[in-house]
């Protein structure tokens, strides 16, 4: 018989996903259906609500004067190292020299003011939380 | 100095007990509540993110007599919602006034059982109006100084003199913030008529970016709005907006900042046709879409 630990779940929760990206609410849905707790579509049919806002409350429109952006490019490169890409790989997914990918991570980290890919990993998930708007 | 403080403190308490019958409880699920105001004798204020999507609600009103009220609308672009109560009830009239910085802020709370808790503070800001993250416009930004239980969400705040400044809500960081008396006397007329406060919908999710240095000359502008995502069929989706271009400019207002293009999104600019320009894969586009009605949240 195998010994494999058997992780026995107390409960199925039923959960309510929010979030305001698709791609997103689908990635979160996964992980409820992963834990073994059910999605479900209405509020009222819900034990627990995830959601991805990092501020609970009612928040200001953020208006973004004066500080500084990333470049589309930028925003690549930041995806690449959230997927945990080291700089030659990431140049090859982007078809760009290791020089320029260098480059563009010194920018990043400069801009996020993050001293390690992680913290700016970190930093920049909650720069983009607070800074899209749905419209 | 004694007699100044006790006059002080009793003003307060009179002008708490003369106030009170503004206030109701909001039954909430395991025996939790959340405040609310009796805004005229069958209409009940609340704050539309404390409220949990229901069609009916038990309140509890001044005093502890039970009610019944049933959703009027709700508008999560300035966090109101709007309740009819099936029998009427009898409320001090609530004479609206203007917040002053660092005038003394009376919030008034819910106990749950008829009762009245009350919080003092100073009127931290009062600054001028603002866009909610939801598209809404509230008139003023008000924000006070001092701690709400979440219970306490959605009551009445007064001025020292007893004029209605507006309903109590949390913003960001737990930060209490005013919706102010005419935010509340423009948007629940609308939710008692239509249930709704209509709002002009792209269908998209955008983020500021830089546009990068070889497009600036094309584009004429440093940065613009980069569409992270887009709701399926959605005006954007249909007139060919794809994820990854980079919109800079609405109806000809250039995409600096986000308050901008939410002007060019009024009630009145559903059905009306948005000019896009937007740039994708190095060149400019112009692309129409078909301004939707933004779907409640």
């Amino acid at each position: 018989m195998s010994a494999a630990p058997q992780v026995a779940l107390a409960v199925v929760l039923r959960v309510l996903v929010r979030a305001t990206d698709p791609a997103r609410r689908e990635a979160m849905r996964k992980l409820v259906v992963d834990a073994g707790h059910l999605p479900v579509d209405s509020p009222s049919a819900a034990d627990v609500v995830l959601s991805d806002q990092v501020h609970a409350g009612f928040a200001a429109m953020p208006e973004h004067g004066g500080q500084s952006l990333f470049t589309p490019r930028e925003l690549e490169v930041l995806g690449a190292i959230g997927d945990g890409l080291t700089n030659k790989m990431i140049a090859r997914r982007l078809d760009i020299s290791p020089h320029t990918v260098k480059f563009h991570v010194e920018s990043l980290l400069r801009k996020l003011g993050a001293r390690t890919r992680a913290e700016a990993v970190a930093k920049a998930r909650e720069h983009r939380l607070s800074n899209t708007v749905e419209l | 100095m004694t007699e100044l403080i006790e006059q002080f403190s009793s003003e307060l308490a009179a002008r708490t007990a003369a106030l009170q019958g503004a206030v109701a409880a909001i039954r909430l699920p395991r025996g939790r509540y959340v405040s609310a105001i009796l805004w005229r004798p069958d209409v009940v204020v609340a704050s539309e993110q404390s409220l949990p999507e229901r069609e009916e609600f038990d309140l509890v009103l001044p005093g502890g007599a039970q009610a019944k009220a049933r959703l009027a609308g709700r508008d999560a672009g300035t966090n109101i919602a709007a309740l009819r109560l099936t029998q009427p009830a009898a409320p001090p009239v609530l004479a609206p006034g203007e917040a002053q910085a660092g005038a003394l802020a009376l919030a008034l709370g819910a106990d749950g059982s008829g009762g009245v808790s009350a919080r003092l503070g100073l009127v931290n800001l009062a600054g001028p109006q603002w866009h909610s993250l939801a598209g809404g416009l509230i008139d003023r930004r008000i924000a006070l100084d001092l701690r709400l239980a979440r219970a306490e969400e959605g009551g009445p705040v007064f001025s020292a003199a007893g004029a209605f400044l507006g309903m109590s809500t949390f913003g960001a960081r737990v930060r209490v913030l005013v919706i102010p008396a005419a935010t509340l006397e423009r948007i629940v007329p609308l939710l008692l008529k239509d249930g709704r406060v209509a709002r002009g919908w792209l269908g998209v999710a955008l983020h500021p970016v830089a546009v990068p240095d070889a497009l600036h000359a094309t584009a004429g502008q440093p940065s613009g709005m980069m569409v992270m995502s887009l709701a399926e069929g959605g005006p954007a989706a249909k007139a060919g907006i794809v994820p990854g271009d980079i919109v800079l400019s609405v109806n000809g207002a250039q995409a600096l900042g986000f308050r901008r293009i939410a002007a060019q999104l009024a009630a009145d600019s559903i059905g009306r046709t948005a000019a896009l320009r937007v740039v994708r894969g190095g060149s400019v586009l112009s692309l129409d879409a078909v301004v939707g009605a933004r779907p409640a949240a």
